[in-house]
C-alpha cells in the first residue's frame, strides 16, 4: 500500500479527528491514501462512518497499542 | 436520496449546549453537508462576541471543567472558528435580537440576521433537523 500522506490526530477529541481528515482529504486525488492515527475512541466509529459518508474507502484498520490506525483511500 | 443539508436549531445558552451544537455542526460539515445553525433566545450565546468566551456549566457540574481539559476538547470559540472555516452558516434570530437590544456587531463576524421563516425555507428538505 503507498501512503500518499499520514495525519496525526492522536490526543485530539471530537468532532476534530474528523474534521481534520476532511481538511487533510481536501489536499489529496482520487486514489490516493491518508494514513490517520487518533487516540479518540470515539474515532473508531467515526472515521468509517465519515469515510463511507463521502464514499471513500478504509484500506486498512489496526490499534496498536491505544493508537488506532486507519487507511482511506479516496473516491 | 439522502438529504445533504442539515438544519440546527440553537435555542440555549449554555456550555454544554454549545458543545452539542457545535460538535454535530462541525462534523456534519465535514461530511460535506451543507449546515444551518439558527440561534435563537438564550442560543444566541454562542455566538456572542463575549458570552461565547464564559459560557456557563450547568449548576453543580462545574467540575467537569477538568474534564473537559484532560480530554482535549477544542473551546468553544475555536468551534465557532472552526465551523465557520468549514462553510457552516450561521442565522442570529432577529426578533430575539431586537427583544435583548441586540445588534449584528454583538456576534462573530460572518454571521446572517433572519427570522424563523428563513430557517423553514433551509430546513424544509434537511434532514436530519436538530434542536439543542
Amino acid at each position: 500500500m503507498n501512503i500518499t500522506k499520514t495525519l496525526d490526530a492522536k490526543g485530539l477529541a471530537c468532532p476534530m479527528p474528523v474534521v481534520r481528515t476532511k481538511k487533510a482529504m481536501d489536499t489529496m486525488n482520487s486514489g490516493e491514501v491518508l494514513e490517520v492515527l487518533a487516540t479518540d475512541k470515539g474515532a473508531l466509529s467515526d472515521i468509517p462512518a465519515w469515510a463511507k459518508s463521502g464514499g471513500h474507502t478504509i484500506v486498512e484498520q489496526k490499534t496498536e497499542e491505544d493508537v488506532l490506525y486507519f487507511y482511506i483511500q479516496k473516491a | 436520496m439522502m438529504s445533504e443539508k442539515v438544519a440546527i436549531i440553537a435555542a440555549n445558552g449554555g456550555m454544554f449546549d454549545a458543545y452539542k451544537v457545535f460538535n454535530i455542526a462541525t462534523a456534519a460539515a465535514a461530511s460535506e453537508k451543507e449546515v444551518q445553525i439558527f440561534f435563537t433566545f438564550e442560543g444566541l450565546n454562542l455566538i456572542h462576541k463575549q458570552a461565547m468566551h464564559t459560557l456557563e456549566m450547568p449548576a453543580g457540574k462545574e467540575h467537569f471543567a477538568e474534564g473537559f481539559e484532560k480530554a482535549n476538547v477544542p473551546s468553544i470559540p475555536q468551534l465557532v472558528e472552526i465551523a465557520q472555516d468549514l462553510g457552516v452558516k450561521f442565522i442570529a434570530c432577529q426578533m430575539t435580537m431586537d427583544v435583548m437590544g441586540l445588534t449584528k456587531e454583538d456576534f462573530v463576524d460572518g454571521i446572517e440576521v433572519g427570522g424563523a421563516v428563513t430557517f423553514l425555507e433551509f430546513a424544509k428538505d434537511a434532514a436530519p433537523t436538530l434542536t439543542f
